[in-house]
């Protein structure tokens, strides 16, 4: 019976049916622990799902290569999903208008820090340039920034976790430096936390007020479409 | 069918930056350009249809997962970065931490420096 079973997942894992459903069961109990928390800032439920996912791949007889081979029918969406982050750019066109020059000010010399400070500091600490490649867009939202390590010839998954971490304590920075600056404008700190902490940034930036919502998808659009300009441009100089 | 009709809108724009990317060997992914594309359309045309901004809504609204099975492989690839981790984790908090506090103090002066302008003189 347990051989049975074992050949089972082998069987089931031929198909995409299991990854897909293991990364969704695992998106809504992510979901799911973070609200029975009480939805701590420093723990996200997208890094709650991502831990509960690997533990369940661990688990099964299922390896990483086979689960990430049937999750390619959902990395497929990113593409769209990136043409998709065009629509609220554009209807928040008017707050671009508003604030046009401290943001149009502000972009590129934030932007191209936040890829600099962590490369720099990678660098002095001796990381490889494998490594580096894959820091270098970490203030940059997923679908964008998967394009940009490819291209600078980093490794994918490290870039991920990464990119996960850095929304985390961008997050967090954000508002123990709110308050110690202090920084009261919703709109100086919504544009922070999407240009810093791209997705989940913005996702903490709504639970502040609408407009810091509308602020971070801004600083995240612009500040991805900044990053995969210059930053293939700067690496092979 | 709405919501399908601005999927297939949004897939369209990915193929034609797919294009772009591929005729003109521009070093930024199809999606970037496909979103470039997207926004001065919507520029030009002055409105989102329906079908655009439900389909849109959607699949930003499910970004996180989408990004899962990518995330899930640092677990699994760890070994291949042993002795970088340091490097690893200071870069991300250091990093992330002197960002933010650059994003911030210039943000605040910029827009101190314009609010003074016009609006009090």
């Amino acid at each position: 019976m347990t051989e049975r079973l074992l050949s089972l997942v082998e069987t089931l894992s031929d198909g995409p049916a299991l990854a897909i459903g293991l990364t969704l069961g695992a998106f809504f109990a992510g979901n799911w622990v973070f609200a029975r928390i009480g939805r701590p800032l420093w723990l996200p439920p997208v890094v709650l799902a991502a831990v509960l996912l690997s533990a369940t791949i661990a688990v099964l007889p299922l390896d990483y290569t086979r689960y990430q081979l049937g999750a390619q029918w959902l990395t497929v969406l990113l593409g769209p999903a990136t043409v998709a982050l065009g629509i609220p750019l554009y209807q928040q066109m008017h707050h671009i208008r508003a604030l046009w020059r401290p943001i149009l000010c502000t972009l590129p010399v934030a932007a191209t820090l936040a890829a600099v400070y962590a490369v720099v500091i990678a660098w002095a600490l001796g990381a490889t340039p494998e490594v580096l490649a894959s820091l270098a867009p970490k203030s940059v939202t997923a679908p964008i920034a998967i394009g940009i390590t490819e291209q600078l010839g980093g490794s994918v998954p490290l870039m991920m976790g990464g990119l996960l971490i850095t929304g985390v304590v961008a997050t967090l920075f954000v508002d123990l430096l709110a308050g110690l600056l202090p920084v009261e404008d919703e709109r100086i700190l919504g544009f922070a936390l999407g240009l810093n902490g791209h997705a989940v940034g913005t996702a903490r930036a709504f639970e502040i007020s609408h407009t810091a919502g509308a602020f971070a998808s801004l600083g995240m659009g612009l500040t991805g479409v900044f990053t995969a300009l210059i930053l293939p441009l700067v690496f092979h100089l | 069918m709405p919501m399908l009709r601005g999927f297939l809108i949004l897939v369209l724009f990915f193929l034609f930056g797919e294009a772009l990317r591929l005729l003109f060997l521009v070093p930024v992914s199809g999606g970037v350009l496909g979103m470039i594309c997207m926004t001065l359309t919507l520029m030009m045309n002055g409105s989102v249809s329906e079908p655009l901004a439900t389909a849109s809504q959607g699949l930003i609204s499910v970004l996180v997962l989408l990004i899962m099975p990518g995330v899930v492989g640092v677990f699994f690839t760890a070994d291949q970065f042993q002795g970088q981790w340091l490097a690893v984790a200071m870069a991300l908090l250091a990093g992330t931490f002197l960002s933010v506090l650059t994003t911030l103090v210039l943000m605040k002066w910029l827009v101190r420096g314009s609010g003074r302008g016009p609006a009090n003189d």
